[in-house]
């Protein structure tokens, strides 16, 4: 089956500054696939170029057989897009929002007046659907962004970071709702700078940073795939050195040590259970006395900080 | 292909946000009444014979007709100023985003930016017409059609305006600046015999004139009409296309989401 989603060097520039930078992606019809990065990463630019809200400065992307460039109102009848900040009037109601938005997706009365109904049960917004949103949370906000895809429900879904400011009993529910979306057959493009978010949602992840897409899989081939696959995190009493830093380093087999703090480090090694007593007697060798250690899985931190050298929050400072 | 339905979608949204802006509504009522009841009585007593035979006898009647055209225009450009309150929310990618064409989204927004003007003035404008007296209902009609196309014009224009300056405080300053020109060369106040003749050139090709003019010769005020019926709707046509074709130009090559100020 071809793509569903196309991007050909798809580019995006702000003056001097790329936000998307040559992109080469594509995403399968019925999969959900996470776009995990940092903010900046180029996230959101992507999807606007899709939706055709923003145009590419350079390449393309194809929605179903559509170039976004060329038709995009054809392109824009199979997408729907829940949007990171909610786009929302002060003067509106949730009722409103929805039933325009059925409206303009070609459902009948009868169908907006059930599925509005629905829908707001679902976000449970029913009893506030008459409520101007300007009185509303953010978490509020959010569920009215996220019921228009539900009440649209369009081949191609794009949700840009949906559970942001969202309680966790809120994030597990949207997160249902998107996988009975597909599960109904349409395909999810998710931006997400939350790790798990990506990990226990997307079919596969593509992880951008600077405007480029790093790599892409199902999450378990990707923390399978980065050598050291064993994560051993260190609590230390004091701050190490950088020479000890360094020595560290060279101990054989393991790849990469991360400084989180300077008294804390994360270090990937293969074949934990031979290392890890040369790591304890390399530390009491350098007087460095350990307050902690915990072994723990790979995840898409780690996939990501094998890529750029940085954690997901370091780069989100940067 | 242009779905009218959808057309219909995006004006109705427009006409709908409108008449939430209670305060706006009410005070342009205020500010309506107060120049037909204070400026426009006194000024008319004001006024030597020959100045009232120039506007059709009354010029009482001459003022009130011009007035609701100034409203009917100064309502219409709201517009724009809803297009910076919905870029402040987001709301124009969000209006980029829907499965409509930038073509119905440009003549959704012309049509419901002059249709919800024109429900605003109308009853004001059946008080000016009861205080003229019609007497050609049919001759209304036509000019009344014809107010519609300058009003989904006046939108066209302002959404072309609002989409290519894209800062609220220039757009809103411009639109003050502009207002001050366009009414004042225009024979909605005041006839074009007493202009200075630079300003009667600008005035006779000013789209406010052949609209005061065509709701006075609707209203049987044929003699206060500067220009030819039919000449006055052709123009007003050319209007309506010009800034619809402008708007719709601008949505689907220049304008993106962000970028506003």
């Amino acid at each position: 089956m071809p793509p569903i989603i196309r991007m050909v060097n798809l580019t995006k520039k702000f003056g001097e500054f790329t936000a998307v930078d040559h992109l080469n992606l594509e995403v399968e019809e019925g999969e959900i696939l996470g776009l995990l990065g940092p903010n900046g990463a180029g996230k959101t630019t992507t999807l606007l170029m899709l939706t055709t809200v923003i145009k590419p400065t350079e390449g393309t992307a194809f929605v179903g057989p559509y170039d976004v460039g060329q038709e995009p109102d054809k392109a824009r009848t199979l997408i729907g897009m829940a949007f990171q900040e909610p786009k929302l009037l002060w003067v509106d109601s949730p009722w409103d929002i929805l039933n325009w938005h059925a409206k303009v997706c070609g459902l009948s009365a009868e169908e907006r007046k059930k599925k509005v109904r629905w829908v707001l049960e679902q976000v449970e917004l029913w009893n506030d659907r008459l409520k101007s949103v300007h009185a509303f949370s953010g978490g509020m906000r959010k569920r009215v962004e996220i019921a228009k895809i539900l009440i649209q429900r369009p081949k191609i879904a794009i949700v840009d970071e949906p559970t942001a400011q969202i309680d966790i009993v809120g994030k597990h529910r949207i997160w249902n709702m998107l996988r009975e979306l597909r599960d109904e057959g349409s395909t999810i493009l998710l931006a997400t700078n939350e790790l798990y978010e990506a990990d226990v949602l997307s079919d596969r992840v593509a992880i951008m940073h600077k405007g480029k897409l790093l790599v892409c899989d199902e999450p378990k081939k990707l923390k399978d795939s980065i050598p050291g696959g064993d994560v051993v995190e260190i609590a230390l009493e004091k701050d190490i050195t950088t020479a000890a830093l360094a020595k560290l380093k060279e101990i054989p087999r393991v790849v990469n040590v991360l400084t989180i703090k300077q008294n804390q480090l994360k270090i990937y090694l293969n074949q934990a259970e031979e290392v890890l007593p040369k790591i304890t007697e390399f530390f009491m060798k350098e007087r460095l006395q350990v307050k902690s250690i915990r072994m723990s899985e790979p995840s898409l931190d780690d996939v990501f900080a094998h890529y750029t050298g940085l954690t997901i929050e370091e780069a989100q400072r940067e | 292909m242009i779905s009218l339905k959808k057309v219909w979608t995006v004006a109705e949204r427009d006409i709908r946000m409108f008449l939430r802006y209670k305060f706006l509504l009410i005070m342009r009522a205020i500010w309506f009444v107060s120049q037909i009841a204070l400026f426009g009585l006194v000024v008319n007593r004001m006024f030597r014979p020959d100045v009232q035979s120039a506007v059709g006898g009354n010029y009482f009647n001459y003022y009130a007709a011009g007035i609701i055209i100034t409203m009917l225009y100064s309502t219409t450009v709201f517009i724009g100023y809803d297009i910076y309150e919905e870029a402040d929310h987001g709301v124009i990618e969000y209006l980029l985003s829907v499965p409509v064409s930038r073509k119905e989204l440009v003549l959704g927004r012309s049509i419901g930016g002059g249709l919800r003007s024109f429900l605003y003035v109308g009853p004001m404008m059946l008080f000016v017409l009861y205080l003229i007296g019609v007497s050609n209902v049919l001759q209304l009609f036509a000019a009344l059609l014809s107010l519609f196309l300058f009003t989904f014009g006046v939108a066209g224009f302002s959404i072309t305006l609002a989409v290519s300056i894209k800062s609220s405080d220039r757009f809103d300053i411009l639109m003050g600046v502009i207002d001050a020109l366009i009414v004042r060369l225009s024979t909605t106040l005041y006839p074009i015999a007493y202009m200075p003749s630079p300003y009667q050139g600008i005035a006779s090709i000013n789209p406010l004139t052949f609209a005061a003019d065509l709701f006075r010769w609707g209203a049987g005020l044929e003699s206060a009409a500067l220009v030819p019926p039919m000449l006055a709707v052709l123009s007003i046509v050319v209007f309506f296309s010009m800034f619809t074709f402008f708007g719709i130009f601008l949505h689907e090559r220049k304008l993106e989401g962000g970028g506003w100020q």
